[in-house]
């Protein structure tokens, strides 16, 4: 490579000034702006432009909004315009921009011109890769806290079950022992009415258990879930789920089976409370390499466009994040008088479907 | 027992005399079960009911109307449904829901010192049922219900 003659690269240099999308802007030794490129031009306000331009006022503290340092995300402590000794070749600046948002850029600032004093500001938008960023930590965040949360349903499930069921049942046990003792007729009649509180007692236990997460699911899988927790919707709200579960009891990994149980539940949730009927059906199958939830009711429906969240529309939500998390789509469908249809669709790997055969 | 005395008493026909007498749309009668049973409280009498829902629902102490009865041992009132439950937490008031009951009140049935079974009575308009008609109600029906007293929890 030959060194370019002056003429070119002025010419050069000039070109990547104009159409650079990197903006750039010269400043003074004061601070003052002397002049901008056009990539600059349509990051800042049109009307701090023109203070600049006249020379109203100069300063490109009136576009500038701070830098993060260690101590803060937006700090103007050791401005980089007139802390010389700092090293600012790589920092992050917040800019007010044209469209009146606050804009977080990647910046470097150094001097080019020793003698004078002339230095250069040269900045590149972060938005979209500060998004990408947020959803990745979001993502990873959303994992983790529902990883958490299940773990911790199944500690105290485990416990409940394990523990405080198995107490409760041997003292049970024993009343029923002292019932065939010699006792009065007065105190016979009391154990009867203790046992009946605690033998009701017992089950609320074991119903508390289950709906914090079925150890079925773990030590079974999902089919085996899905018929007692269809059970206990029907025991509960009367609801019946006809269910047709195409899977030869197979098993998937944890997570995805949890996501499945989590999602058929919310949906059945929310069939039960808006749906107007008792009647909801539950597919369960395993179809071209995906595994295919379909809960449908044939109630009242709803109107996607105007209220598509009746309720909080968290359940919609969750429903949604969680087929993301294991890679998979959620799909609602409803019209009014139409009836809804939920239907959760996720790719099994290669592995996972082995495992089925 | 409790059981013993079902069979002496013809409930059916007293919900049925409840709700002529009384002009309901809907009246049922909630009993704890034997042990074969495992105790639960269940819908066993109904009267003007539009389907077979209740059948299906085992009640569970302080869920629902007839577990909040159960529970506490005092009378309920839901003057107007629409009003006083959200419609977001009605699913947890099964019998509402399948019957359509707007209007609703809740007596518990005593046998000693036991809640054992829960009388429900409603009606399918609004505000139909008021604390002064659920009170003249309750004085029409007396202390007793076949083998129940009726009576507040801390009457003794």
């Amino acid at each position: 490579m030959n060194a370019l003659s002056g003429e070119r690269l002025g010419e050069l240099m000039n070109k990547l000034y104009r159409n650079s999308m990197e903006a750039m802007i010269f400043i003074d030794q004061e601070g003052k702006v002397i002049d901008m490129n056009p990539a600059a031009e349509q990051i800042i306000d049109p009307r701090v432009i023109e203070q600049i331009r006249t020379g109203a006022d100069p300063s490109f503290c009136q576009t500038c909004e701070g830098y993060t340092d260690e101590q803060e995300l937006i700090s103007c402590a050791r401005c980089y315009l007139d802390y010389p000794q700092g090293e600012f070749s790589s920092f992050q600046v917040f800019l007010k921009t044209r469209d009146g948002g606050v804009v977080p850029f990647a910046a470097s600032y150094h001097t080019i011109d020793e003698a004078r004093g002339g230095r250069v500001l040269m900045l590149l938008d972060l938005t979209k890769q500060q998004k990408t960023q947020e959803m990745l930590q979001r993502n990873h965040m959303l994992k983790y806290v529902i990883k958490a949360q299940e773990d911790e349903r199944k500690r105290i499930s485990r416990e409940l079950h394990d523990s405080v069921a198995q107490e409760l049942l041997s003292s049970l046990v024993d009343l029923r022992v002292i019932k065939y003792m010699d006792v009065g007729e007065d105190v016979l009649k009391k154990l009867q009415h203790t046992e009946q509180s605690l033998t009701r007692l017992l089950d609320d236990i074991r119903h508390l258990s289950v709906e914090l997460r079925p150890s079925s699911l773990d030590d079974l899988g999902l089919e085996a879930a899905f018929r007692s927790h269809f059970k206990w919707l029907e025991k509960n709200y009367g609801l019946l789920v006809k269910f047709s579960a195409e899977l030869a009891a197979a098993r998937y990994g944890s997570e995805l089976e949890t996501v499945v149980y989590r999602v058929c539940q919310e949906a059945l949730l929310n069939a039960l409370k808006y749906s107007g009927v008792d009647e909801v059906y539950v597919r369960l199958c395993e179809e071209n390499g995906h595994l295919l939830l379909t809960v449908r009711n044939e109630g009242v429906g709803f109107d996607m466009v105007i209220d598509e969240a009746k309720g909080t529309g968290l359940g919609l939500y969750g429903m949604r994040e969680r087929a993301e998390l294991v890679g998979g789509q959620f799909m609602l469908r409803s019209a009014l008088g139409e009836g809804t249809t939920v239907q959760l669709s996720i790719p099994l790997s290669r592995a996972e479907q082995q495992e089925v055969g | 027992m409790t059981m013993t005395n079902l069979h002496s008493f013809h409930y059916q026909q007293e919900i049925d005399g409840i709700r002529s007498r009384f002009q309901f749309d809907f009246v049922s009668l909630a009993l704890v079960q034997p042990a074969e049973d495992r105790f639960v409280l269940t819908w066993q009498y109904v009267s003007g009911n539009r389907n077979d829902r209740y059948k299906r629902i085992v009640l569970h102490s302080g869920k629902g109307v007839a577990g909040i009865v159960f529970k506490t041992g005092k009378a309920m009132l839901i003057q107007n449904v629409s009003a006083d439950i959200e419609a977001k937490d009605l699913f947890n008031y099964p019998i509402i829901v399948s019957e359509q009951l707007r209007s609703l009140g809740a007596l518990p049935l005593w046998e000693g010192s036991r809640v054992i079974g829960v009388l429900l009575v409603g009606f399918r308009k609004e505000n139909e049922l008021d604390e002064a008609s659920f009170a003249r109600f309750q004085n029409s029906l007396g202390a007793s219900l076949g083998a129940f007293q009726i009576r507040e929890v801390s009457q003794p």
